[in-house]
């Protein structure tokens, strides 16, 4: 289904995620439900990083499993496993409803997302694929890798870090994207 | 890659521009460009997924949080209410009067006739896809008396080939979905949906020139409910809130002989 060294989690918890969402599409309110509860905790940490309103997150986490059922069939295992693909839409959402509610990220919630990256030990991520990117983000210049985190994490926007680095839009959009090359060169490396 | 011949925004560093979508950094206009491009550029997707890859270990590195535990309910009621109010908010849906309800599955039908002319009307019949439709129904005799039955509906625009078979296989538990000629509009996509007799459309996925084979609904249960099948041309994708929202060009209904 996946290239071994790429999946998120055991190959048999990715299994029973792929099946289950393929029953969704089926139709199948109760492998929702299944779904949820297998999935709704790390989902709605993942939104509350970028949406510190609670009832906003609250929203966002019920409209994501809406579109997880709306959507399900559109799921290809071929394509990535399945914790990456939901994860990605629980994301977009979010982002999208930061956007929507024109909140603006001056602030910074939380620092050591890098830390963090580095010692979670809990089994979530796949540990090759997590010490490869600690690894190369790592080696990207400080204001593009702190850029590129605060966007994936908290979902701060090119103006978002335009007004916290006190640099024009079209500069976060440079480092954004240099940090982004560099990132992909490190990673790609044999 | 577009349609209007100018390079698209991402046309410079489209691996940039996926890896900024992921981000979530792109500008609203061209974030929303980027994702319907997604839906029809499979390059793009692949570059989108790959992103998705590569950062995902920073979201999962994120501590899971528990919502409170009545949110589920929640979820419930907003699909519930989604599938309750088909069409309601939607141009189709001023064909239908307010009386007939979508909790009827004749109804839909009448609905989905109509959605057929606005069609035709719509295109003035150019296509082949819009021309000359018709629907036969065959249901298959099961090869012997114990068997259970399988249930077939050939789609055909007059006298071609089929366009579309359905075919539901109790044994197997799945239905399959063979596309042979349906022509899907550009930048558009087919779907599939059942209709049982007293509920509202539920979607049975895209239909591709591939053969597509399901697991059978828990609801769909051919001889104890009537039920019908209809394609309609949908955004790329498929209907984005799960009920249909364009015009139907195929319906029929699959019955037991």
């Amino acid at each position: 289904m996946n290239r071994g060294d790429g999946a998120l989690g055991s190959a048999q918890r990715e299994e029973d995620l792929a099946r289950l969402i393929e029953t969704v599409a089926g139709g199948e309110r109760a492998a929702l439900r299944a779904l949820y509860e297998a999935t709704a905790p790390k989902l709605f940490g993942i939104i509350l990083r970028i949406l510190p309103d609670r009832n906003a997150a609250e929203d966002t986490l019920q409209e994501v499993f809406v579109r997880i059922w709306q959507r399900a069939g559109s799921y290809d295992p071929r394509a990535g496993a399945p914790l990456p693909w939901l994860i990605a839409v629980a994301r977009h959402r979010a982002i999208d409803r930061l956007r929507q509610d024109r909140a603006s990220r001056l602030t910074q919630t939380e620092d050591g997302w890098l830390e963090r990256l580095a010692d979670t030990k809990d089994g979530e991520a796949d540990l090759a694929r997590r010490d490869a990117l600690d690894h190369c983000l790592d080696r990207i210049d400080p204001p593009q890798r702190h850029c590129l985190v605060l966007a994936y994490c908290e979902g701060w926007s090119r103006e978002d870090l335009a007004a916290r680095y006190d640099r024009p839009v079209n500069t976060i959009k440079t480092w954004l994207r240099r940090g982004l090359l560099s990132l992909r060169t490190c990673l790609e490396a044999p | 890659m577009s349609e209007s011949g100018t390079p698209p925004f991402w046309h410079e560093d489209p691996d940039g521009a996926a890896g900024e979508y992921v981000l979530g950094t792109l500008p609203p206009d061209e974030r929303a460009a980027f994702a319907r491009a997604l839906e029809r550029e499979a390059d793009l997707r692949r570059a989108v997924a790959a992103w998705e890859a590569r950062l995902v270990p920073l979201a999962a590195a994120m501590p899971a949080v528990t919502p409170r535990p009545d949110l589920w309910a929640g979820i419930d009621a907003k699909i519930d209410a989604k599938i309750d109010t088909t069409s309601d908010s939607r141009p189709v849906a001023e064909a239908v009067p307010a009386s007939a309800g979508a909790d009827d599955g004749g109804d839909q039908i009448i609905r989905l006739e109509r959605r057929i002319g606005r069609w035709r009307m719509a295109t003035g019949a150019a296509t082949a896809l819009a021309a000359g439709l018709a629907l036969w129904i065959a249901v298959a005799r099961p090869p012997s008396l114990d068997a259970p039955p399988q249930y077939l509906a050939v789609v055909d625009r007059g006298g071609a080939l089929p366009a579309l078979i359905v075919r539901v296989d109790l044994k197997a538990g799945v239905v399959q979905v063979r596309s042979l000629a349906a022509e899907t509009p550009p930048d558009r996509s087919l779907e599939l949906w059942y209709i049982n007799a007293g509920s509202a459309p539920q979607s049975l996925g895209l239909v591709s020139a591939e053969t597509a084979s399901l697991p059978i609904p828990a609801d769909l249960r051919p001889g104890t409910v009537s039920t019908t099948f209809a394609v309609t041309v949908e955004p790329p994708g498929g209907a984005p809130e799960g009920k249909p929202t364009g015009p139907a060009i195929y319906s029929g209904r699959l019955i037991r002989d």
